[in-house]
């Protein structure tokens, strides 16, 4: 069971996603095949002077209904939106792979589940509950709200896994890394199953000053590649897999639903938001070589297409580079265009998207694609998804920071 | 230079690495060294100077950023404005 490099395989058994275009995988690709736009009029709050009045919020969340049947962690209904958003997606995965929680030995198993930025609504609703509103004291679950690992620890005591678990924290690559090290643990025999992801949700206020202040949010909507594009535009949601060894799944007679077969990480150790061609380039190259891939053997890749004017440039120049000829063949798409950029766990809910085209041999499109950019003329999927024979699908994930990883899904073993 | 010019061309040298007294009106902001980041922040430090607010997407090549006169007639023109002209709802 192990691979040409004498580690031990790893498959997916189970994915979950929550979305502004659904609440669940099917909801989620049922709205992708339908190139449905999940960016709308910002509400919940008052905007008062925001100039960006838009973004992909979820709006129709109910967490007693997804949550309620939580039988371990008896905090999870007084956690923090982010925690919710995990909690739901690790649910819909866990019910999928058909794993009893916890394993028989938890110790071998990991929960790693990663947020760019953790509570940050409950860590505005606190300063003004404490600055503005002057009351005595903050809610005594506000510092368990707000920590960036508080997902990690929901998920992993509702499942009783008692091995790793913590969070990865690297802005849009978060969840990418998080998926990456789960892979690495099982493929190493620290654990034989692992929860990984990421899961954000930070659309408040001063979230929104803060990313209007950098000048990167398009106050039209998020159109990736195309000429017209202006700015990303922020999402939310949690995209969770449930990982493990080949051996594990297939002992337990699991429906298995994809193959890990190569990441690759890399930092372009440069510019806080500056990207270069070199560091998403090794990324990639990594992946391939742990996957033993040639380039031409990938049919679709999921961008990283965040709709800046930078990165969709950056990320086409990095795609030639390293797929040379093959660069023209290749189905590639941003379901940004779609979700919005939900930042830490995109690279979850667009790992769960790669599983679902390996499995479907559909791939989604980018929507509001009519006129490309010249400097973005791949086939990037404009407007309408199409049937593809995938055998291998690639996601690339890269973050403010130069911070890059990138994972590849292949068909599940026989 | 007038003190709006003064004051903009302070502010510019603050945000240099090595800060040049040559700086004129007709100066280019790319022979500055000024990079995207280090605009957004002179874009901020400026609106606080002098009580404005400059539409700026860094997603966009703008014309009012292009040499230092520039940027010094796009805040006299927001400050003759006023307030609202140039605030929220831009």
């Amino acid at each position: 069971m192990a691979n040409a490099n004498g580690a031990r395989r790893v498959v997916v058994t189970g994915m979950g996603v929550v979305t502004p275009i659904g609440l669940n995988v099917p909801d989620f690709w049922a709205s992708m095949q339908e190139g449905k736009c999940g960016v709308t009029a910002l509400e919940g709050f008052p905007l008062e002077d925001l100039k960006i009045r838009i973004a992909a919020q979820i709006k129709d969340f109910d967490p007693k209904q997804r949550l309620r049947h939580f039988q371990r962690d008896k905090l999870v209904m007084h956690a923090d939106r982010y925690s919710w958003f995990a909690a739901a997606s690790a649910d819909e995965a866990v019910k999928q792979s058909g794993l009893e929680f916890p394993i028989a030995n938890p110790y071998r198993s990991a929960c790693i589940i990663g947020s760019g930025a953790g509570g940050l609504v409950t860590f505005e609703n606190s300063y003004r509950s404490l600055f503005i509103e002057n009351k005595r004291a903050t809610h005594p679950l506000t510092l368990l709200r707000i920590i960036g690992s508080s997902a990690s620890a929901h998920v992993g005591i509702e499942f009783g896994i008692k091995g790793p678990t913590f969070a990865t924290c690297s802005a849009c690559s978060t969840a990418t890394h998080a998926i990456a090290l789960g892979v690495d643990y099982i493929r190493n025999n620290v654990v034989d199953v692992a929860i990984v992801g990421a899961s954000e949700s930070v659309i408040n206020y001063g979230t929104m000053k803060a990313w209007q202040a950098l000048h990167v949010l398009s106050p039209e909507g998020c159109f990736p590649f195309a000429k017209k594009r202006n700015g990303t535009v922020l999402g939310e949601g949690a995209g969770t897999l449930v990982i493990e060894s080949l051996e594990h799944a297939q002992a337990r007679g699991a429906n298995i639903l994809a193959e890990i077969v190569g990441y690759g990480m890399s930092s372009d150790a440069k510019d806080m938001v500056n990207p270069d061609i070199e560091g998403p380039n090794e990324a990639m190259r990594r992946a391939l070589d742990d996957a033993k891939l040639a380039p031409s053997d990938i049919q679709y890749l999921n961008a990283h297409g965040t709709a800046t004017t930078i990165n969709d440039a950056n990320e086409t120049n990095a795609i030639k580079a390293v797929f040379g000829n093959h660069a023209k063949n290749l189905a590639i798409s941003s379901t940004k265009s779609m979700t919005g950029h939900p930042l830490g766990a995109g690279g979850g809910i667009e790992a769960a998207t790669c599983v679902k085209v390996v499995n479907e041999n559909w791939v989604p499109p980018t929507i509001g694609l009519d006129d490309p950019d010249p400097d973005c003329d791949l086939d990037y999927i404009p407007n309408v998804g199409r049937n593809l024979d995938v055998t291998y699908a690639m996601s690339n994930s890269f973050a403010f920071g130069g911070l890059n990883a990138v994972l590849i899904f292949g068909p599940a073993p026989n | 230079m007038d003190e709006v010019g003064t004051k903009i061309v302070e502010i510019l040298k603050k945000h240099m690495k090595e800060p040049r007294d040559d700086i004129s009106l007709s100066t280019p902001l790319t022979d500055l060294k000024i990079e995207s980041l280090d605009l957004a922040m002179i874009v901020f430090d400026i609106e606080d100077t002098f009580g404005i607010e400059i539409p700026y997407n860094a997603n966009e090549d703008v014309e009012d950023f292009k040499t230092v006169g520039s940027v010094v007639d796009r805040v006299k023109d927001l400050m003759a404005k006023g307030p609202e002209a140039a605030g929220a709802k831009a």
